[in-house]
Parts: structure tokens; C-alpha cells; sequence
């Protein structure tokens, strides 16, 4: 007998009278020890179905017919009562988010001790408050969280993202469950820290013996953590089967775009991007930037944000900027924008000086961005018309070339020229993108920071828009700073690349040089943690010892 | 099972409604809000249409009837007389004017000038905002009614001052909404991203972030319509507000007040006249909440 | 880490200093600048020319304004408000005879929003869209749109009709000697001196005053508490809790009433001035006889000495009452002791 088994499920939403159907006939099973992934882009329903194994559906959703069976039990025709006393023995779940899964103001230590107080009482096993403790110790201990006092007495906000999520999973394997459900685990975090935590999970399931649901979007994840493979688009499950399956031999062309989506790190098609050879547009020496913020009691902090970073951005090139959170990647950017000043060092746009300019503002001509979220990227209250109309505006142009130019923009983002009248709402994730870099380029610069600007998107619609990028870059010729995490994208995308750690440049150089031979111990580990597809590619990765490992991890532990 | 492709079944694609749509569905669905549509229209009309409304329109005026002196409810007097005689009910709906000026005067004032000084705090940051956010946390600090009575009795209890004095306070309350949202709002990539465009300061306050601060300064202001009414009833209670023989809610209850627990008539009518305008605004207001999903 | 709660405090105690320092000078300019001749104005038209001189010499007004303020407002910082235009006492040893009655009606008041509002608007919240929700909502409108004076005389004829025997004015039963307590709260008071009588009557006299202040408060508290435990409620830590098997009411009553008092507490301080203000109406109509009835005859008088100092113990007040506020969300929220305060 299976130990869970969906058959023929089908879940809609209703909002005023409009109904939706979020999943239609999904079936799946997964046996006792089995680890199996659901994959899907946004919207594919890979959460809903997690939801309703869980029954957390919200309360516009219906069941409309289907089973869930756990150990040949119908859940469905359980009371919430019944279900409720599943959760935690039989199943837990690990959630995306570790800041918001912890209410603010009570301790980890709370959480975790009335978490076991109420699985116990379920179970019907009595416990002493220091029994309890010991065990909580126990369990944080496993999750690798090296001093379990410290942390039971910590706030939320006190612990870091990888200490949060390990904690989560110290939640979710209180009691021992038969099987765990994982929600896009260390998607908010680093990539050198979600490895860790995916390798965690993995170690984990083998040593318990748990089954394990892993719902991610990121093929490279569901290789590290999976036996059995669903795919889902929107609300369907169009194919499923063994990993190699599905990775080697996928037989619809979805799940086929899905993986030729994926950037290759290594390999054979694995793109380089030509180098330009011409005077760099953009120029740091020796930058450094220092944040200070004033106490009223005692001395005032500093941040070195950016430490004496000196690099040179060629005309026409794509230009890579790589870093995890905290590394000041984004403040340099900041600066080559002109919105912030830098401490100390030079900064030269187009053989201009920043540092004299007024009030740090550079000439919009010379730089515009594109930012990471498509969702705050553009006014909700503004069409997309509108939106382009301000830089077109405001460089003088007259109404009737206003309007002209704003359709020569949407056709360079190919986007039709009926969306002018559109309000952001009634874009999709990509459609904004787009629209902001038209906005970006509505003003004629000679550089563009990208920002992420595919981070929030899906693989399928970041393919998308990255072809235009590039297309842009040679059509118009423009020059790109391009600041991004995410290692194999930029080895495809950038002709230059520079990895930062803690304010300080560790390596640059063309992509081809520095994935061949990272020089940099973080490069290293950087590139070790990219989740990637197929095994040729693991095996190309750098080698990485777990004591360099540890020197680079952002307090992930204790 | 062909080893190329196999067909997936496509499903509906969700429709986007506008969102004017939808939020004409969403308050059409709460019933709260259309019962607080209808009487505050109902009490705009009266206002309005008071003279061809009331029973006996001239009992507004300085009208004299012994005879009906405290007359109890009846089919002639519905509400009742006062104690010259005056028909309760046609001043009660004339006395709806008076509120409603106060209304339209205080908040005309108070929530452009609250407005923009929130927006100007919210975008400009620094000093600008330093300066402005102490200035309302200083005028929040003023009991508005002490000050009202203060500015009454140091000048002279008129309308018009009562009026300047509960606007002088006002804004408060829409300078710390808008601020709050503004200072949101400005945070967002698409006003750096204006910046950047060269858009003048002028248009990312007029038309980036103000437009988004729409919806929480019409909820405020609807809301606020009520505690406006509310506000200058107490000040006529006291003695502050429109010179007899102007029908006026607040004096009229202070009138009546007199010749309790027997003729109760004379302040009930006025108490619920009172009651149902600020109601009405409030349940609208509250409506209009849900519908635009604002914390205000 | 930095001591940040501390920090917060001293922010805070200095923004309240600015406060008071601006309501000192606004208050001041009004008082001084706005009426033409305030000596006039305090012995009426009848008062000879010399009279008034005399007097104007006595208040200081010949000399420049900013000498007069700086005296005004050392004066104010050892409490001293020089002396009623009406009366002749010093203008604090009235205030101070008179704040007693008034403090005890707005801590009683306080303490019934609190303890009403805020487990009503829990119980709308966790109700949410059923009856129970839609009748507290509606009772929380009627609260909020009622007019204090409004209240407190439909009070009053409800009880003149239904509850003959309750007392409707005054703090205390004539009969009843009050006792020389080192409060002047006489429920405290009473009890310290074992006169259980005086304990009792005073909270029948309170009842009626206290909860017609009260109304407009619990309704805006539940309003609040219920909209924060909504949004509380949609929060992720919620369903972590909940999926993890931890029973909806320990997570509603233990983990949300922490979080959610946040909000109504906040708005408690910002209502105190409304509040201040609601009770001089209160006090009137029930004839309390507190700083509020005092301050409202000053205000009729034009005794401006007086109301100078209504308004200046207001915002004392006001100020006060969001200090220990402010203190109390820092005890509920490690946010604002740990991370960075604002």
C-alpha cells in the first residue's frame, strides 16, 4: 500500500461568482522511503496540491471531487479534527519562508516546546518540561545547529535565514513523521546555504527513513533530492516517472522546454559571450563605500559595505556581477548609477567623474536599471503607456513623437501595441519585465544595470527574457551591468564576470577562465552549490572540502 | 506511447477582470456598504431639498406657536414640538445643513493641506520629514475640543471659527495616513525608477505616488465626515457653534436637554438625526474599506 | 548589540519634550497675540481704564513677548501658572483640587476599553463573517459614532426612567464624609481607609460617566483588534503553527494576543486627546467636578492664566499616557528592544 495516494483530484477557486479550476484529475502516490518531487512554474498548482494533502486550503477553495488517501485512508471524508491529529506525527511540513513562519515575538524556544507539548498530547505520551528540552536539543542538534540553548533563546529576527529554516526542519522532525512535505526549501536563501539545507533534507530523509514530497520549481534541486518525478502545468500533471526519466528522456515538450531552460554551467552548450575589445564606458578605482549609522547611546556602527573594488566595464559587454546577500553587490551598482556616492575611490561613467557631479545624479542618458521584483517595478496605478511616457516626456519630446516612440519601444520588447493601454495588473511576471526595460531604454542610455531581472521569473520566461537582452545588446548596442547570484545563468550571459564576497572583489575574469579554473576558494564553493541537471555537470564542479565550505557560510549554522 | 509528444490538455485561461470591475463586485457583495451608500445619500438629499422636504419649512426660521408648545409626537408634529412650538422634525432634516457645511469646510481644509504635507514627509525624507511628522506628533498632543473651546471663546463661538479650530487639528490624522503610505509608496522601485527617468519631483508626488494614496484618503475622509458631524454637534452642546435660530443637531439636543426625563422627544429626534448621519458615513466608509482593502 | 530599547525610550522622551515645548509656545501666542487685551478681556467691559492698566502691570503684560514667554514657561516647568484672573489662587492649586476626579474617571475608563475592547474584538476576529462578528462590528460602529454628550444624557434618561435610586451626579453620595486619602482617588482612598461605603458609592457614581467616555473607545479598540488579528491571522507563522498540530485556540489566545495588542494599544495613546476632550463634556453633563469642568468654566470666563494651563496639563497628559504606552509595546514586541529602534 502506497503511503499516500491522490487519485483524480480536482481543487477550484471561487471569487464573486467566478469559478477556477486550480487542478484537474492530479494523481499521485508515494510509497513508504520513497523521495519524490512535483515540479511546476508558477501557478502550475504544485502548491495547491500540497495544501490540500495538508488541508490548509484557503477558504474559496473547493474540493470539488477525488481522494487523498493516507495509508489507504481517505483523508477527504476526515473530520479537520481527525486531519488534524496527522499533522506532525504522521506528516510535517517544511515551508518556504523561515522569517514568516515564526511569529515575531515569541522565542524559536516557545515555538519548538509547544509544538512537541501538543504532538505529545496527541500521541498520548507524557513528558517533563526538561524532558522536552533535552529532546528539542536532540533534534536541533541533528539539523546541525551546533549550540540549541542559544537558539531556543532567540527571537526570530535574531537568527539568520539558514538558521531559521534549519530550525524549521528541526519543527518538522519533532516527532518522527512517516513522511516529510518540503515547500520550496532555501529558495529565499543563499545558493551556498540552500545547498546545504538541501543536503540536510537529503540526509535526513536516508537516515530516518522518511518520504519525502519536495515541491521546488528548480530542476537542479529536484535531481539532488528526488527518486520519482510529477510535472505540473497549470493543474495538471502532464508527465511523470523515474528522475533519469524524466531528465534523460522526457517525452512531452514541456517538460523537454523545461529543461532546455536551464542554463548549462558546463558541457558542450554552454554559451560564451564575445569579448568587446573596445575602452571601458565604465571605470572603479579603488571604491569603497562606508555606512554609518549614529547611535544616540555609545559609539556609531560602521558597515564596509565595499572595500577598494576597482573594475572596468568594456563598451558592449555584459558585464557579470556576482555575490550572495550582503555582498555589496547592489551597492556598487547603486554607485555606478549615481544614486549613491562612494567613500572614497573614483568612479568614471563615460569619462565622467560621479564624484563631481551635483548632488551624485548622473545624466539619465548615460544609465538606467532594471529592477529584480516585476511586482514594485512599475506603478500599479500608471498604464503601460503612461509608464513610457515619463522618460520620453521628460527628455522633451512632443506628444505626437511621444506616441510614436512609445510603439517603437513596445515592438523592441516585442510586446503587441494594444498592451499601451494595459495597467501592470493585467501583465504577466515577464510582460512587466519587459515593459520596464523599455522603460529603461526609453531614455537612450549607454548603460544598463540589471538588477536580477530575472530572479522572479520562471526558467521558461527568463529563457525569454535573456534572448532579448541579448538581442538589444547587439541590436543597439548597449553595455550591461549585470548583477545576479545565480552562477549559471551568468556563465551564459556574461562576456565579464567579478564575484564579490563581503565588500571585497575576489576574482574576476571572462566566465570560460573562471569556471575552468576558479582561483578564489568562495568561487569555488559558489560554483560547488549550483544546483545543476545532469551528472556530467556535477562532475565538472570544482572540488570543495567542508572545512572551506564552512569558512564561507553565512552563519548558516550556529 | 509516442516517444515525441504527447498532447496536454489546455486549461481556461483565468479572465483578468479591470479593476474598477472589480471593485464594483466587491461592494456591490457587502451589503454594509450599500446600506451606508443609501443613507448618506439620504441625508445629502435632505440637506439639499430641506425647504421642500420638511413639514413646515418655515420652522427653521424664528417661528412662534405656543399653542404646539412641547407638543408631544402626533400625526401633525411626528417628532414632536420644541419648546416655542417649532416642528422637531423639519429642524432636525434642516439642521443636516448646518453639519454638512461643517463637513465640507473642515475636511475642504484639512485633508488637501494633511495630504500634502504626508506626501511631501513620505517622498522627501530628511529633514523635510523630520520637521513635518514632529509638527503633527506635536498638534496630535492637543485635545482637538480644548483647543476648539479655547479658539471659540478667545475669538468669538461661531461656525466659521468653530470650523477654523477643528481644521487647524484635523489634518493630523490625514498627514499620518498619507504619510505612512507615502513613505511606502516612495520606497518602491518605480519612483527611483522615475528618478532616474528625469521626472520632476512634482510629478512623482502628483502622479506616482499620490494616485496610490487614493484609496486610504477617500476611506479617511469618508470616516471622518461622521467624526466631523459628531465634532461639531458636541461644540454646539456647548454653546459653540451656529446663533440660534439656525437649526442646528448639538444645540437642539442641549435645548431639549432642559425639559428631561418628560418631554424626551426633544432630544431624542436631534440624538438620532445625529446618530443616523454619522452611522451612515461610518458604514460607508467602513464599506469602502473592505472594498479598496486598505488599513486605514 | 546596543542597548536599542533604551535608545528608543530616550527618543521618544525627547520627542515628548519637543512636544510639550511647542504646545507651550502655541498655547502662549494664542493666548497673548490672537484676543487683542487679555486684562481686558478678564474684567469685562465694566472695568475702568486704570483698573485694567493695573491689572495688566500685575500679569507682566508690558513687557515684550519673548521675556513673557520664557516667564511663562520657567514658571510652567516648576508648575507654576501664576493666578486665576478669576478667582486670584494660584491657577495649579486649583488644578491640582480638581485633577484627582478627573484622573480616576479616565483611568476607570481606560481600564473598561481595554478590558472590553480588546476580547470582543478577538472574538469578532475569530468569528469573522459569521453573526457574532457582524453584531459586535455593528455594536463597535455605534460606539464610535455616538457622541460622548450624546451617551451620557441618553444614560441619564435611561436611568431616570429604569434605575431610579442610581446616582446621577456629583462623585459621592452627599452623606458620605470624604475620606483625606493620599491619592484623591476616592476608590482608592476608600479602601486604604477601610470605608467600604465610600468604595461603593463611588463606583455607582462612576459607572454612568465612565462608560459613556468609554463607549466610543471600545469600539474603536475592537475595530482595531479585530482588523490586527485578521491580518495576523493570514500571516505564515499561523498556518507553520497550525500545520505543525499546535490547537487553534492556543495559537489564537497564546501566540496572536501578544501580537495583536500592538496595534489598539497604539491607538490608545493617539485617542487620549479626543478622550481629554470628551471628558470636559462627560464632566459636564454629569457634574463631575473634575479638571474638565474646571477647564471648561475657565475657557467660558476667558480666565486665560487658567486655560493656559488646562491646555498645558492636557498635553502633560496625553504625552504621559503614550510614554507608559510606549514602554508597554516594548515589553510586548522584542522587535523594538532588539533590532534597530526608529
Amino acid at each position: 500500500m502506497a503511503l499516500l495516494e491522490i487519485n483524480d483530484l480536482n481543487v477550484s477557486f471561487s471569487s464573486y461568482s467566478q469559478r477556477t479550476q486550480v487542478l484537474r484529475d492530479v494523481s499521485l502516490k508515494i510509497e513508504q522511503g520513497q523521495r519524490v518531487a512535483l515540479i511546476g512554474e508558477t501557478g502550475s498548482g504544485k502548491s495547491v496540491t500540497s495544501k490540500t494533502i495538508l488541508n490548509t486550503l484557503p477558504g474559496n477553495a473547493n474540493v470539488e471531487s477525488g481522494q487523498v488517501s493516507w495509508r489507504g485512508e481517505d483523508l477527504l471524508s476526515k473530520s479537520d479534527g481527525e486531519r488534524e491529529r496527522l499533522k506532525g506525527i504522521e506528516m510535517s511540513v517544511v515551508m518556504q519562508d523561515p522569517l514568516s513562519s515564526f511569529n515575531p515575538v515569541f522565542t524559536i524556544g516557545r515555538h519548538l516546546e509547544d509544538v512537541l507539548y501538543w504532538a505529545d498530547r496527541r500521541a498520548g505520551k507524557r513528558r517533563s518540561r526538561a524532558d522536552r528540552v533535552t529532546h528539542i536539543h536532540d533534534v536541533l542538534r541533528k539539523v546541525q545547529l551546533g549550540d540549541p540553548e542559544r537558539v531556543m533563546a532567540s527571537y526570530p529576527a535574531q537568527l539568520s535565514g539558514g538558521m531559521r529554516q534549519r530550525v524549521l526542519i528541526a519543527l518538522a522532525l519533532m516527532n518522527r513523521p512517516a513522511m516529510l512535505i518540503a515547500d520550496e526549501p532555501g529558495t529565499a536563501l543563499d545558493v551556498t546555504t540552500q545547498d546545504e539545507i538541501l543536503r540536510l533534507i537529503n540526509d535526513l530523509v536516508t537516515e530516518v527513513g522518511l518520504s519525502l514530497l519536495m515541491i521546488t520549481h528548480n530542476l537542479g534541486v529536484v535531481r539532488m533530492t528526488a527518486d520519482y518525478v510529477y510535472v505540473m502545468r497549470k493543474g495538471v500533471i502532464v508527465e511523470h516517472g523515474p528522475l533519469e526519466q524524466i531528465f534523460d528522456n522526457p517525452r512531452t515538450d514541456y517538460t523537454r522546454e523545461l529543461i532546455n531552460a536551464i542554463p548549462p554551467l558546463y558541457g558542450a552548450s554552454v554559451k560564451d559571450q564575445p569579448v568587446s575589445s573596445e575602452a571601458p564606458l565604465v571605470k572603479l578605482e579603488g571604491v569603497s563605500k562606508t555606512f554609518t549609522r549614529r547611535h544616540l547611546l555609545g559609539a556609531s556602527d560602521h558597515t564596509h559595505a565595499v572595500r577598494d573594488v576597482s573594475i572596468d566595464i568594456p563598451r558592449g559587454e555584459i558585464f557579470g556581477l556576482a555575490g550572495e546577500s550582503g555582498s555589496g553587490k547592489t551597492t556598487v551598482a547603486r554607485m555606478v548609477m549615481g544614486m549613491m556616492g562612494a567613500t572614497s575611490g573614483k568612479i568614471t561613467v563615460d569619462g565622467m567623474d560621479l564624484s563631481a557631479q551635483k548632488d551624485g545624479r548622473i545624466d539619465r542618458k548615460l544609465a538606467q536599471i532594471v529592477y529584480q521584483n516585476p511586482g514594485t517595478s512599475l506603478n500599479p496605478k500608471r498604464t503601460v503607456a503612461q509608464t513610457l511616457d515619463v522618460p520620453l516626456r521628460f527628455a522633451g519630446l512632443d506628444a505626437t513623437d511621444r506616441a510614436k516612440r512609445t510603439d517603437e519601444l513596445l515592438e523592441l520588447v516585442n510586446m503587441p501595441r494594444h498592451f499601451a493601454a494595459r495597467y501592470p495588473h493585467e501583465l504577466s511576471g515577464g510582460q512587466k519585465q519587459r515593459i520596464a526595460i523599455a522603460r529603461a531604454l526609453a531614455a537612450d542610455p549607454k548603460l544598463i544595470v540589471l538588477d536580477e531581472p530575472t530572479s522572479a521569473l520562471d526558467v521558461s520566461v527568463q529563457k525569454r527574457v535573456i534572448a532579448l537582452l541579448e538581442e538589444l545588446r547587439s541590436d543597439l548596442g548597449l553595455t550591461f551591468l549585470f548583477i545576479s547570484h545565480d552562477l549559471s545563468l551568468m556563465r551564459n550571459f556574461c562576456s565579464h564576470i567579478a564575484i564579490m564576497l563581503r565588500g571585497e572583489l575576489v576574482e574576476q575574469g571572462t566566465p570560460a577562465q573562471v569556471f575552468a579554473d576558479p582561483k578564489h576558494p568562495y568561487t569555488r564553493a559558489l560554483i560547488a552549490a549550483v544546483p545543476v541537471i545532469s551528472t556530467e555537470e556535477e562532475a565538472a564542479k570544482p572540488i570543495v572540502t567542508q572545512a572551506e565550505k564552512q569558512k564561507f557560510l553565512v552563519s548558516s549554522a550556529a | 506511447m509516442s516517444a515525441t509528444s504527447v498532447s496536454i490538455p489546455e486549461p481556461d485561461a483565468p479572465v483578468i477582470l479591470s479593476a474598477r470591475r472589480m471593485a464594483w463586485l466587491r461592494f456591490r457583495a457587502n451589503p454594509v456598504a450599500l446600506i451606508g451608500a443609501f443613507m448618506v445619500i439620504t441625508v445629502l438629499l435632505c440637506a439639499a431639498f430641506a425647504p421642500w422636504i420638511a413639514p413646515y419649512p418655515d420652522h427653521a426660521g424664528n417661528v412662534i406657536d405656543f399653542a404646539n408648545r412641547h407638543a408631544a409626537p402626533s400625526s401633525e408634529h411626528w417628532a414632536g414640538a420644541d419648546k416655542v412650538g417649532r416642528d422637531i422634525l423639519s429642524r432636525v432634516i434642516f439642521g443636516f445643513r448646518v453639519s454638512l457645511l461643517l463637513v465640507v469646510g473642515v475636511l475642504g481644509v484639512a485633508v488637501p493641506v494633511g495630504a500634502a504635507l504626508g506626501l511631501c514627509a513620505g517622498y522627501f525624507g530628511g529633514r523635510t520629514e523630520f520637521l513635518i511628522t514632529g509638527f503633527t506628533n506635536v498638534m496630535l498632543a492637543i485635545p482637538p475640543l480644548i483647543m476648539a473651546l479655547a479658539v471659540g471663546s478667545v475669538l468669538s463661538p461661531t461656525l466659521i471659527n468653530a470650523m477654523i479650530a477643528i481644521a487647524m487639528l484635523w489634518w493630523t490624522w490625514h498627514a499620518r495616513l498619507v504619510y505612512r503610505v507615502a513613505k511606502s509608496v516612495a520606497a518602491e522601485d518605480f519612483v527611483e525608477a522615475a528618478r532616474l527617468a528625469g521626472a520632476t519631483h512634482w510629478h512623482i508626488l502628483t502622479k506616482e505616488i499620490l494616485p496610490n494614496c487614493i484609496a486610504v484618503i477617500s476611506v479617511k475622509t469618508t470616516l471622518d465626515a461622521a467624526f466631523v458631524i459628531l465634532f461639531g454637534a458636541t461644540l454646539s452642546f456647548l454653546g459653540l457653534g451656529v446663533r440660534p435660530p439656525t437649526p442646528d443637531l448639538g444645540s437642539m439636543v442641549a435645548d431639549g436637554r432642559q425639559f428631561l426625563p418628560e418631554m424626551w422627544w426633544g432630544v431624542l429626534t436631534p440624538a438620532l438625526g445625529i446618530f443616523y448621519a454619522t452611522l451612515g458615513f461610518n458604514l460607508l466608509g467602513d464599506g469602502l474599506r473592505d472594498m479598496f482593502d486598505v488599513e486605514v | 548589540m546596543h542597548s536599542t530599547f533604551l535608545e528608543f525610550l530616550l527618543r521618544r522622551i525627547v520627542g515628548f519634550a519637543a512636544v510639550l515645548l511647542v504646545l507651550s509656545l502655541m498655547i502662549f501666542l494664542l493666548a497673548r497675540v490672537v484676543p487683542g487685551d487679555p486684562a481686558r478681556m478678564a474684567m469685562g467691559p465694566a472695568a475702568s481704564e486704570e483698573q485694567v492698566q493695573d491689572l495688566r502691570e500685575e500679569m507682566g503684560l508690558e513687557d515684550p513677548l519673548p521675556t513673557q514667554y520664557i516667564r511663562f514657561l520657567s514658571g510652567a516647568v516648576h508648575g507654576d501658572f501664576g493666578t486665576s484672573l478669576i478667582s486670584g489662587r494660584p491657577v495649579t492649586d486649583e488644578i491640582m483640587r480638581v485633577l484627582p476626579a478627573t484622573l480616576e474617571l479616565v483611568l476607570v475608563t481606560l481600564l473598561l476599553m481595554v478590558v472590553v475592547g480588546l476580547p470582543l474584538g478577538m472574538m469578532a476576529a475569530r468569528h469573522r463573517n459569521g453573526w457574532v462578528d457582524t453584531v459586535l462590528r455593528l455594536l463597535s460602529m455605534v460606539g464610535v459614532t455616538m457622541p460622548a454628550f450624546l451617551v451620557a444624557i441618553l444614560l441619564q434618561l435611561f436611568a431616570a426612567y429604569y434605575l431610579s435610586d442610581w446616582p446621577l451626579l456629583g462623585r459621592i453620595d452627599r452623606d458620605l464624609t470624604v475620606p483625606d486619602g493620599p491619592t484623591g482617588l476616592l476608590i482608592i482612598d476608600g479602601l486604604l481607609s477601610g470605608q467600604f461605603a465610600v468604595v461603593l458609592s463611588a463606583l455607582q457614581h462612576l459607572a454612568f460617566p465612565a462608560l459613556a467616555l468609554a463607549l466610543s473607545g471600545i469600539g474603536q479598540i475592537m475595530r482595531i483588534t479585530r482588523s490586527a488579528m485578521i491580518e495576523n491571522l493570514r500571516r505564515d507563522h499561523v498556518q507553520t503553527l497550525r500545520s505543525f498540530g499546535v490547537p487553534d485556540r492556543v495559537v489564537t489566545f497564546r501566540y496572536l494576543l501578544k501580537l495583536s495588542s500592538v496595534a489598539p494599544l497604539t491607538i490608545l495613546g493617539l485617542e487620549f486627546a479626543s478622550l481629554i476632550g470628551n471628558a470636559f463634556v462627560v464632566e459636564m453633563v454629569f457634574v463631575w467636578g473634575g479638571f474638565a469642568s474646571h477647564g471648561l468654566e475657565s475657557i467660558m470666563q476667558n480666565d486665560l492664566n487658567a486655560v493656559m494651563a488646562v491646555v498645558m496639563v492636557s498635553g502633560m497628559f496625553f504625552v504621559l499616557a503614550n510614554l507608559v504606552i510606549d514602554i508597554a509595546i516594548g515589553a510586548l514586541d522584542p522587535r523594538l528592544r532588539l533590532k534597530e529602534g526608529r
